[in-house]
């Protein structure tokens, strides 16, 4: 079984549970605020899962770090099952899959928003609202600055691209003078 | 061969004894007209003459006994034959060498056509490889036209790009050094607005 498939399953059984006490979006936020400080921390990341330290030593080591967070019991259970079956190097794959499964369960879509500077007054809600009357879901925008579009916006939700970038003209522009139009 | 009959025969005989019985009595008249002092070279003569007849008589019976009368005969048929055999050689010869003439002719003509076979082959020979040769050269000037004309379609084309690439480039830098904020909440408001009829 690929790693992806393992990661999606393991994702769905901690949805599961958050479904049943209705804490899938809490459950959600615990793992993503862990995996990030696991793929943010070499050391870390070394330590949960270098096998010259025995299971024991990792699990005091995982066990020491959670006492500090404020994680829940369920997602305590859930990492410390995830290093006694080795997975706990797949967390951040885990937590994305898992946030995909709570944003389908809560009717919302990720759009990924590119512009060359800060939106300014009232555009992101506007932006969001447009976005959410044309994907009908709720939209969680991540806004990002990359001013090599020159001007516009282009935004991603999945497999769609909606690009309204003064680069994406100018590419046009190009590609039909070049056709001779 | 030819014979003589006897009565012929005794008449050269009785002949040949006159003629040597006349010589020898006017060698005796004209010797007793000398005197004495010439009795002696007349009986030299004398003796001369006995010595010669001898010797004619001799001869007569040795031919006569070797029959040289046939040996001659035999001999000038061998000539006539020889002769004879000789004109047949030369009759052949001559016949041979009209042959090896007309023959000589012959291969003079066969020469003269096979000259003029090759000479009409390497004249089509000739043609042939002119006309190859022609078709060759039509053939490199049309694909040389055909290179030239991509080529040059080629370049072109690149040209175009790269006109159109550093348009482009200098379009973007021109744009981003004369983007103000004001167009950017332009296009993002046209941009909401557009999201707003899609749907």
């Amino acid at each position: 079984m690929t790693r992806s498939k393992v990661s999606k399953r393991y994702a769905k059984a901690l949805l599961s549970l958050g479904m049943e006490d209705a804490r899938y979006q809490e459950y959600g936020k615990e793992l993503r605020a862990f995996a990030d400080s696991y793929e943010s921390y070499g050391e870390l990341n070394q330590a949960l899962t270098n096998p010259a330290f025995t299971l024991e030593d990792r699990k005091e080591i995982l066990k020491a770090l959670l006492t500090k967070s404020a994680a829940s019991d369920t997602i305590r259970n859930f990492l410390n099952l995830l290093l006694d079956k080795s997975r706990i190097s797949a967390v951040g794959e885990i937590s994305s899959f898992y946030e995909q499964l709570t944003d389908e369960v809560s009717n919302v879509v990720r759009a990924e928003v590119v512009v060359p500077r800060p939106l300014a007054g009232d555009a992101e809600s506007r932006l969001s609202r447009a976005l959410e009357q044309m994907t009908r879901k709720k939209v969680r925008m991540n806004v990002r600055q990359d001013k090599s579009i020159l001007g516009g916006v282009i935004v991603k939700i999945g497999d769609l691209v909606v690009d309204g970038s003064v680069k994406a003209q100018v590419q046009g522009i190009k590609e039909s003078l070049k056709r001779g139009e | 061969m030819e014979t003589y009959p006897k009565n012929k025969r005794r008449h050269w005989l009785a002949t040949g004894c006159f003629a040597a019985g006349f010589v020898l009595l006017s060698s005796f008249a004209l010797a007793s007209e000398g005197g004495a002092d010439r009795s002696a070279d007349l009986l030299d003569l004398l003796y001369r003459w006995i010595n010669f007849t001898l010797l004619v008589i001799i001869l007569v019976v040795v031919f006569k006994k070797v029959n040289i009368k046939q040996y001659f005969t035999a001999r000038i048929e061998g000539i006539k034959k020889e002769l004879e055999d000789l004109k047949k050689q030369r009759e052949a010869a001559e016949g041979k060498a009209r042959d090896l003439e007309n023959k000589l002719k012959a291969f003079e003509g066969e020469r003269k056509e096979i000259l003029a076979q090759y000479r009409a082959d390497g004249l089509a020979e000739k043609e042939r490889i002119l006309a190859e040769a022609r078709d060759r050269a039509k053939q490199i000037v049309e694909q040389a036209e055909v290179s030239i004309q991509f080529e040059m379609q080629t370049a072109k084309e690149k040209l175009k790009e790269e006109v159109v690439a550093l348009a482009a480039q200098r379009a973007e830098e021109i744009i981003a050094r004369e983007m103000t904020e004001k167009d950017q909440d332009r296009l993002v408001n046209d941009f909401i607005e557009k999201l707003g009829k899609t749907h």
